[in-house]
């Protein structure tokens, strides 16, 4: 059973040029999905589309069976996904504590030292942390939101060869304890290496890999 | 996370931020208090005004068509009033209208008098024209009080009392005159009248001063203030009984101006004048002359008002504008975790709150030293502004009215962005 679908989704800037063609692609949970392709070719779009930051010009985004436009993208948004961002998306005047506590009722420390962070770290302003350390915190906050599907935009985009190998190591332990459902987008081999299926993004269309 | 928590955050971690809205708004709301103060203390003065000089209203004859055909003598065409007077009886009636405080009627120069057994300080001639010598001028009056020497306060009673309607041959003398005669009030002096030809006692009920120094170079006695005074009016009566008949006019004081129109419409349905021509006017002069200085600060006080009600709007426009839009990626963020549009909306609105509440904390204070140095400069009548606890809730709503006007206006294109194109952005 998927829980998040796209049925043929169509998206075009300004209704001309056409970024994705009739994808139609299905997600199950405790599985990685990796998203692969050359830049441009609408990774990102696609990510967003499924996360609900944008909406598609055709088509259908469904979580469980039911289009996520029923309820609302931010309701989307909310309670049934969480995003991961290249360049980590932390709001600069909180704590790392506060980040992951940011959308969540459950206590985010728990989460933020068993991916690595100290206590004494986790109460830091957050740009007083390395960039590793801020993407633990972001992937924190994915976690602490108990949202069913984490999508990640190039999570280790802007980290070195080891924190991404430990990132992309997190994310698959997550999906294994947490059962979550994870897609992310990358476009590093190792990431990739790491999923359960392999996605492919060309010319606007969408093949397994 | 609630907004209220994030605003409490933002307001606390981002110092310099809050610091400049913190300023910004301190500025507005001490200039808003101060404007109120002022205004109210302007308002206050002008009430003031109006019950310490009250209302009046001026009885004269109508003089127009009444002046009768004109009576040719050796001089020539004489012409002379031929319509009512104010009689005795008509004021009487005037004295027991409700609200009616006072009266007086006030004739310069009326009673030219020659002392008898008093001597005027010289002029630079001495004419003899009297077999007394030369003569001075009296004001015959029903209230010496009321009279415009004294109500202006160059003539202050030194000793005694005023002349009132009841007296009866009765003088006011100035203290200069009663030096220069040994003369107290209790004393009586004899003066002669060429008019009447006849010498009259009248006793001194009291001694004003006020005339030292405005002698001058008089040529004549009657030109020296201080060898002029006040005799009552019912002497004039006995005195020209054939010739003078009533007064030459009559002030109506009221106890507030307020109820100037109510008295004058009591007065003006009096029997004893219906069908007189005799004309009834209100007097606002004295209270125009001391009230018109407080009239401008009242209309720039409205308006610095209006004008700092319109700037703040504007600043505070675009301050939270700068501030939103530094901030474009936290709302993104915050949107893309699925906190909705109005929720940011209040989140900043919250923030700008809570800065505001200490902000007006701190212009209460500031507001307090500011309005008394702003109500100095603006006018030379002495206000008295206060800061009250009341002008708090008008400045609170305003500044609350402004805020959210403000956060509405410059969060409105941010928040209404997708965030995947804010994102997208500020990335």
């Amino acid at each position: 059973m998927n829980i998040l679908e796209a049925r043929n989704i169509a998206y075009s800037y300004d209704g001309k040029r056409a970024v994705l063609k009739n994808v139609s692609i299905g997600f199950e949970t405790g599985k990685i999905y990796a998203i692969l392709g050359p830049s441009g070719c609408g990774k990102t779009t696609l990510l967003s589309l499924l996360g609900g930051l944008d909406s598609p010009t055709d088509g259908q985004i469904l979580f469980n069976g039911v289009d996520i436009a029923k309820k609302g993208l931010a309701f989307h948004r909310k309670n049934n996904v969480a995003f991961i961002f290249q360049n980590y998306n932390l709001i600069d005047y909180m704590t790392p504590v506060e980040n992951a506590a940011l959308t969540s009722k459950q206590p985010s420390l728990p989460f933020l030292e068993r991916l690595g962070l100290t206590r004494e770290e986790s109460r830091r302003n957050v740009l007083r942390l390395s960039g590793g350390q801020q993407q633990r915190v972001a992937i924190a906050r994915a976690l602490a939101s108990d949202a069913s599907v984490i999508l990640a935009d190039e999570p280790t985009g802007n980290l070195d060869e080891d924190t991404a190998e430990e990132i992309a190591d997190i994310l698959k332990e997550c999906v294994r304890q947490a059962d979550k459902c994870v897609i992310i987008v990358t476009h590093s081999g190792d990431v990739a290496k790491r999923a359960d299926e392999t996605l492919w993004l060309k010319r606007g269309e969408i093949y397994r890999g | 996370m609630s907004f209220i928590k994030r605003a409490v955050l933002y307001c606390i971690r981002q110092r310099f931020k809050t610091a400049i809205l913190f300023l910004t708004l301190t500025i507005i709301a001490t200039f808003l208090l101060t404007g109120i103060a002022i205004r109210d203390a302007a308002d206050g003065a002008t009430a003031d005004v109006r019950s310490s000089i009250g209302g009046k209203i001026m009885l004269e004859p109508d003089t127009e068509g009444n002046m009768g055909g004109g009576v040719q003598n050796q001089w020539g065409t004489v012409y002379g009033y031929t319509g009512d007077l104010i009689t005795p009886d008509i004021v009487a009636a005037i004295s027991r209208v409700d609200g009616v405080v006072d009266y007086n009627s006030e004739d310069t120069a009326a009673y030219y008098g020659a002392g008898v057994d008093f001597n005027y300080l010289p002029a630079a001639f001495n004419l003899s024209y009297t077999p007394y010598g030369e003569a001075s001028s009296y004001t015959a009056t029903l209230s010496s009080e009321k009279c415009a020497a004294f109500q202006s306060g160059k003539y202050k009673l030194t000793a005694g009392r005023h002349i009132t309607p009841d007296d009866r041959q009765a003088c006011l003398i100035s203290k200069e005159l009663a030096d220069y005669n040994g003369l107290a009030v209790g004393n009586s002096v004899n003066m002669y009248s060429l008019d009447t030809d006849d010498v009259t006692k009248f006793k001194i009920v009291g001694i004003f001063d006020g005339t030292e120094g405005t002698s001058g170079n008089a040529l004549t006695v009657d030109e020296i203030p201080a060898n002029c005074g006040y005799i009552d009016y019912s002497s004039m009566f006995e005195l020209f009984g054939n010739e003078l008949t009533g007064y030459q006019q009559l002030t109506i004081y009221v106890d507030d101006p307020t109820g100037v129109q109510s008295v004058y419409d009591r007065i003006a349905t009096l029997p004893e004048l219906k069908g007189k021509t005799l004309k009834l006017s209100i007097d606002t002069e004295e209270y125009d002359g001391v009230s018109s200085p407080l009239e401008p600060v009242q209309k720039s006080v409205n308006i610095m008002i209006a004008i700092i009600v319109a700037v703040s709007a504007v600043i505070l426009a675009l301050l939270l504008t700068i501030r939103v839009r530094s901030r474009k990626t936290e709302i993104g963020i915050l949107l893309s975790v699925g906190i909705s549009r109005a929720n940011i909306i209040l989140q900043l609105f919250a923030e700008a709150v809570l800065t505001a509440v200490i902000s007006f904390s701190a212009a209460v204070p500031l507001s307090i030293f500011t309005a008394e140095k702003a109500g100095n400069f603006l006018t030379s009548a002495s206000l008295d502004v206060k800061i009250n606890a009341e002008y708090l809730l008008p400045v609170s709503l305003i500044g609350l009215l402004l805020i959210a006007l403000a956060v509405t206006v410059s969060s409105w294109t941010v928040v209404r962005s997708s965030p995947r194109d804010i994102l997208t952005k500020t990335s």
